[in-house]
């Protein structure tokens, strides 16, 4: 295909990149949206999760080219909304960011979590961030973080 | 109401990464960057006969050992100097350095790295300590493979051996652990006016100084090291950057451009250093009442292909080797054995989870073998306030262990569901007790360090904190700056800890060995207090202070005899488990913890800390399984090394009691290690209850329990 | 570089495959691994790829003739939490990776990978499945039992598409799954079982036990299968042992970096076993 047009953060791109290349590729270096990290480079640790069409994806396994018609939102779109600023928050008071690498993908885990279910137990917050490791914090930071997100944000989701 | 120290803060760091804004190494942008890619040998030993390039573009070089500039030389200046920046001839290990591959693009260079074709004469090679002990294929280092070996006694081991009623043999081993810090190894170098600038994801900047200097032979002060935001270290970012900035300085030199290298992850699981796997044979001595009368230890652990901080860590696995315990009569011999494996390295514990786990388990097997029920059987030997170490050194301070388990035990239920969950039911409930010396062992604080800190007090009102010890995830930006905010009773708001540079900051020692809160924020501590001192907040005011060993440690690093560490901190973790009797897979149903850390800088922090530790050690325990293949890992990707997820195990109880030290900021000593160092133990001693039988290793997979098992 | 196409419709996806030869590529979280090389360089992809996730016309859950029809490019994610979805089809696919990787993978990628350890197709094995195969010329039905005929090797033509998943709805009937992971989320199998059976008046009327990564295919055991059937629940019970060992003889597992053969020997015999249990209210 010669041109991929797709919504991200808001903005409309046209890229002519071989349609092969990788999401996350694109992200970071071409649009220096660095949040989205590499931590494993094949879908394992969820270090690059974005949204597409409000929902959680690798974008390291997303070629280029299939995200075409399809809104992306990275943690830099994500954070201006109110629903990021609440998620952003209630990390950093919750004692959920330690070395902070894997932090912006599991916010966006928690992210596409409220949005589905904005009253979740713990048992499904746990199994939404199942697919971001993280090995500093033992995760029970983390979900209170996304507990509180879900307490302060009623009415958000 | 003065806040206490320990009241939490929110972390300085929280909202710059949990927004994304915070930039690691692969997100800074640099001009004209180029980009590295590792050549390395393919083979577990032998000799490199050629080396074939593919033809370079212009703008792409290999960097080899030719490329050292007049004067350097091709060694990488670590606790020893015996691993090559380059290798040339004899290959050692799967994974040296061979070269650096250089140029603009990152497509260009994976299609010329794929080209390179490199021969080899192929030699036998070692991966086990077995091996390595055997000389498998010829010994490598000296004419025995060891790069170190001590002893240690205390009392008289071989009298009471001649007394004993009976004596217990046990092995107990403990496997590979990968660090996964979640960003991988990353650098990026810049040379400019004579000067190398490295910007580095690493836990010592001091050290890549040193490092890389003589390969490169130009002066420290021309060398400067700026750490950037580091995505988790525990111990992999200690010495293994300077393999990296090694090579890269070489090429900096030669090509004078900006050039990163940054792992992913499959380079960063197989060729970067683990933690040291462990071999240790116990004889226990007891008498007719079925007590303790001596213990002999032979502690080996597989240190790879070159010496890094091998000897240290062995010392450390010497020194934990009793654990908790006062044994009347002990020898210990401890060996760091050569294998050709990716050399092992510093990981959280530092050598103390293997001693630790290896005590533990066996003085369970001692217990269930002698009829006692296991925490009653090692209370009885707790080490007490002015008991005696390994070293012959003294327990200065009050030990509170007794206490804890009071606390705990009840907390966790221990008794009852010891009661409830007879052995061999497929339920089981397990415990651990532990400590950890805080700071370098023995000497190495004044021998090696001699650290110091720098406050610079400013006109505006604001204080800046100068020191090289650094926030990789752990907290320290925000532990530091309450430190200095408390002693000078300012707000923490007008302290300022930026991530540091060799060129701006003293050296104030490696992020390392549980000694950046006891060690330097102590330092920290009385800088503050002495810049109290001399400074109203409207004028610039210095302050740096170095160093003092606390006057009551002695200590002889030649026979390693007295206190090796001044002070320690104390845990005790319960874990409950269900072993699943199709499948043999383990579910844990609870893990309680107390833990002794002098006073709490931070109680989220702590807390943090021990969640985070705990888990790592249960993946540990369990889960991370690392093998070897013909001298490669063979579980080489996240999907196939499983470090634990959300959803491994169950929320981690955590309390803390204090018992503050009179040498530590505000009471606090170590934390970071001690609480990784028992969970491992709860959680075999629990599946090791819930099955019926010892379990002698670790990782206690299901694969490992169906032998058990199987065992009837 | 390779040529990766987009197409707007199933039939322009048909003749993009048919005219080069692209390889189908659904939510890609296979091949993105498989063919992974580094950051900032293309994945090695070794063929042309033809972009099937986002095809809506592909993405639908519908009940036909007492069968549920799943369109091939449905997400994981559709599927586990359509209400028409069976439950051991929920519960395989609910252990499948992590939601991030739900929300790409699709069954039609999940089956066309072939993998033995293919945690849905180990279900849709035991639930009788079979899948409609498009290509220019038509379009045909298989049984996806024997649509895969070894690790990564299926009868797929060079011109077809997999299209739609066509499970038939058992009345009554009950099922089991257990999923022995690496790890317990987020993980790959070391072994599954999956079972369907039905039982009428404590006779056992229907049964289907799968076994996943424990051969070089999803495994049934149809002559054990057909031996069971018809006989009464006290009398499986009392052949259990006999049946547990005619399953562990007949797979052939292998040693690799997830687990041992002697181990996937045992559980996979033991958790038989359980099967067995479950099916007779044993134990």
């Amino acid at each position: 295909m010669n041109e991929i047009h797709c919504r991200i953060n808001g903005t409309d791109y046209t890229f002519s990149f071989p349609g092969e290349r990788r999401l996350l590729d694109v992200l970071r270096e071409d649009l220096q949206l660095t949040a989205a990290k590499e931590g494993c480079g094949e879908g394992e640790c969820g270090a690059c999760s974005v949204l597409k069409d409000r929902r959680v994806v690798n974008s390291c396994m997303i070629p280029v080219a299939a995200v075409e018609g399809c809104e992306i939102m990275t943690l830099e779109g994500f954070r201006q909304t109110p629903e990021g600023r609440c998620i952003v928050e209630a990390f950093s008071d919750s004692g959920a960011v330690q070395c902070g690498f894997c932090t912006p993908g599991m916010v966006m885990a928690a992210a596409s979590l409220l949005f589905e279910n904005p009253d979740p137990s713990e048992v499904q917050i746990r199994t939404a961030l199942s697919g971001n490791l993280c090995r500093c914090t033992g995760y029970d930071m983390i979900v209170q973080g996304v507990r509180l997100a879900a307490e302060r944000g009623r009415g958000l989701w | 109401m003065k806040e206490r120290i320990s009241s939490p803060v929110r972390r300085v760091d929280a909202y710059e990464k949990a927004g994304g804004y915070a930039r690691y190494i692969a997100d800074i942008p640099f001009d004209h960057l180029l980009y590295g890619k590792l050549v390395r040998t393919s083979i577990q030993r032998g000799r490199i006969t050629g080396i074939a390039l593919p033809d370079l573009p212009e703008g792409y070089r290999f960097i080899s050992e030719g490329d050292i500039p007049p004067g350097g030389v091709n060694q990488i200046n670590m606790i020893t100097s015996d691993w090559p920046v380059f290798t040339t001839g004899e290959v050692r290990f799967c994974g040296q350095t061979i070269g650096l591959l250089v140029g603009p693009d990152r497509q260009v260079l994976h299609e010329l790295h794929k080209a390179v074709a490199v021969t080899y004469d192929i030699e036998e090679g070692s991966s086990t300590i077995e091996e390595g002990l055997a000389c498998r294929g010829g010994a490598f280092v000296g004419e025995d493979n060891i790069y170190v070996e001590h002893r240690l006694k205390k009392g008289d081991p071989d009298a009471a051996f001649s007394q004993a009623d009976r004596i217990i043999e046990d092995v107990i081993e403990t496997g590979f652990q990968e660090h996964v810090y979640m960003e991988p190894q990353g650098i990026t170098v810049e040379y400019s006016n004579g000067q190398l600038v490295f910007h580095a994801s690493c836990q010592c900047p001091f050290y890549i100084r040193k490092a890389v200097a003589p390969s490169v032979a130009m002066n420290l002060e021309d060398i400067i090291v700026h750490q950037v935001t580091t995505g988790g270290a525990f111990g992999g970012k200690e010495h293994f950057p300077d393999i990296i900035a090694s090579a890269l300085a070489v090429a900096a030199v030669a090509i004078q451009q900006p050039i990163q290298v940054v792992f992913e992850r499959r380079e960063d699981i197989s060729y970067t250093p683990k933690r040291h796997p462990s071999q240790i044979i116990f004889r226990t001595a007891l008498d007719r009442n079925n007590r303790i009368i001596a213990m002999d230890v032979d502690a080996r652990i597989n240190a790879g292909a070159y010496q890094s901080c091998s000897a240290v860590v062995l010392q450390r696995t010497m020194f934990s080797a009793n654990s908790v315990y006062d044994l009347p009569n002990v020898s210990i011999r401890g060996r760091a054995v050569a294998t050709n494996t990716v050399p092992s390295d510093a990981f959280r514990g530092f050598g103390a989870p293997q001693g630790i786990f290896a005590a533990e388990m066996h003085m369970s097997h001692v217990a269930r073998l002698v009829g006692e029920e296991e925490s009653e059987f090692k209370r009885r030997c707790f080490l007490k306030q002015g008991g005696r170490t390994v070293t012959n050194g003294t327990i200065h301070e009050q030990v509170l262990l007794e206490q804890m388990w009071q606390d705990i035990s009840l907390e966790s239920g221990y008794y009852e569901k010891l009661k409830s969950n007879p052995s061999g039911s497929f339920r089981g409930i397990g415990v651990s007790y532990y400590l950890h010396g805080g700071g370098f062992t023995g000497n190495g604080e004044q021998a090696l360090i001699d650290s110091h800190v720098r406050l610079k007090g400013m006109k505006d009102g604001r204080v800046e904190l100068l020191l090289s010890t650094v926030e990789m995830g752990q907290g320290l930006a925000t532990t530091y700056r309450k430190i200095v905010a408390s002693a000078l009773g300012i707000d923490i708001s007008r302290t300022i800890f930026l991530d540091p540079s060799t060129n701006r900051v003293p050296d104030s020692g490696p992020t390392v060995a549980s000694r950046s809160i006891m060690v330097v924020g102590r330092l920290l501590q009385r800088a503050a207090l002495q810049l109290k001192t001399c400074w109203d907040g409207t004028r610039e005011e210095t302050v740096e202070i170095g160093y003092e060993h606390p006057p009551w440690v002695e200590w002889n690093q030649e026979t390693l005899q007295g206190d090796a560490y001044p002070a320690y901190s104390w845990g005790i973790c319960v874990t409950e488990v269900e072993v699943d009797r199709a499948s043999f897979e383990v579910e844990t149903k609870g893990v309680w913890t107390i833990h002794e850390v002098g006073r709490a800088i931070d109680e989220q922090i702590v807390h943090g800390q021990v969640n985070g530790g705990v888990i790592q050690a249960l993946g540990y325990a369990s889960l991370e399984k690392l093998e070897l293949k013909e001298g490669r890992f063979y579980q080489n990707t996240l999907a196939d090394y499983m470090i634990p997820t959300s959803l491994d195990f169950p929320p981690v109880y955590s309390k803390l009691v204090e018992n503050p030290y009179e040498y530590g900021p505000f009471g606090a000593k170590g934390l970071g290690e001690l609480v990784f160092d028992g969970a491992a133990a709860s959680f075999a001693a629990a599946v090791q209850h819930a099955i019926g039988r010892p379990v002698g290793r670790i990782p206690v997979t299901p694969e490992y329990i169906m032998e058990l098992m199987s065992d009837e | 570089m390779v040529d990766v196409y987009h197409p707007k419709t199933l039939e322009e996806a048909l003749q993009f495959r048919s005219s080069t030869g692209a390889v189908p590529f659904s939510g890609g979280t296979d091949i993105m691994v498989r063919y992974r090389t580094s950051h900032g360089v293309l994945p090695d992809l070794p063929w042309p790829i033809v972009l099937l996730g986002h095809l809506k016309e592909l993405q639908y859950l519908r009940l036909r003739k007492g069968s549920l029809c799943i369109g091939a490019e449905t997400t994981l994610t559709d599927v586990m939490d359509h209400e028409l979805t069976p439950p051991l089809l929920k519960q395989a696919i609910g252990l499948m990776a992590a939601p991030a990787l739900r929300n790409l993978g699709t069954l039609a990628g999940n089956i066309g990978n072939a993998s033995p350890a293919g945690d849905a197709v180990c279900a849709l094995i035991a639930l009788d499945a079979s899948i409609e195969l498009a290509s220019p010329r038509g379009r045909r039905v298989v049984s996806l039992d024997l649509f895969i005929v070894g690790p990564g090797r299926t009868i797929l033509a060079e011109d077809e598409l997999i299209t739609e998943i066509i499970v038939p709805i058992g009345e009554g009937h009950i099922s089991w799954y257990k999923k022995v992971g690496t790890r317990r989320a987020n993980a790959l199998s070391k072994l599954s079982v999956s079972a369907d059976w039905a039982v009428d008046d404590n006779v056992l009327t229907h049964v289907r036990i799968a076994l996943g990564a424990v051969a070089p295919v999803v495994l049934r055991c149809r002559d054990i299968e057909d031996d069971m059937t018809g006989m009464k629940l006290p009398e499986i019970a009392l052949q259990r042992e006999d049946l547990m060992n005619r399953y562990k003889c007949s797979i052939t597992p292998i040693d690799d970096q997830r687990s041992s053969a002697a181990y996937r020997k045992q559980a996979a015999s033991n958790l038989v076993g359980a099967v067995l249990d479950e099916m007779t209210g044993g134990r």
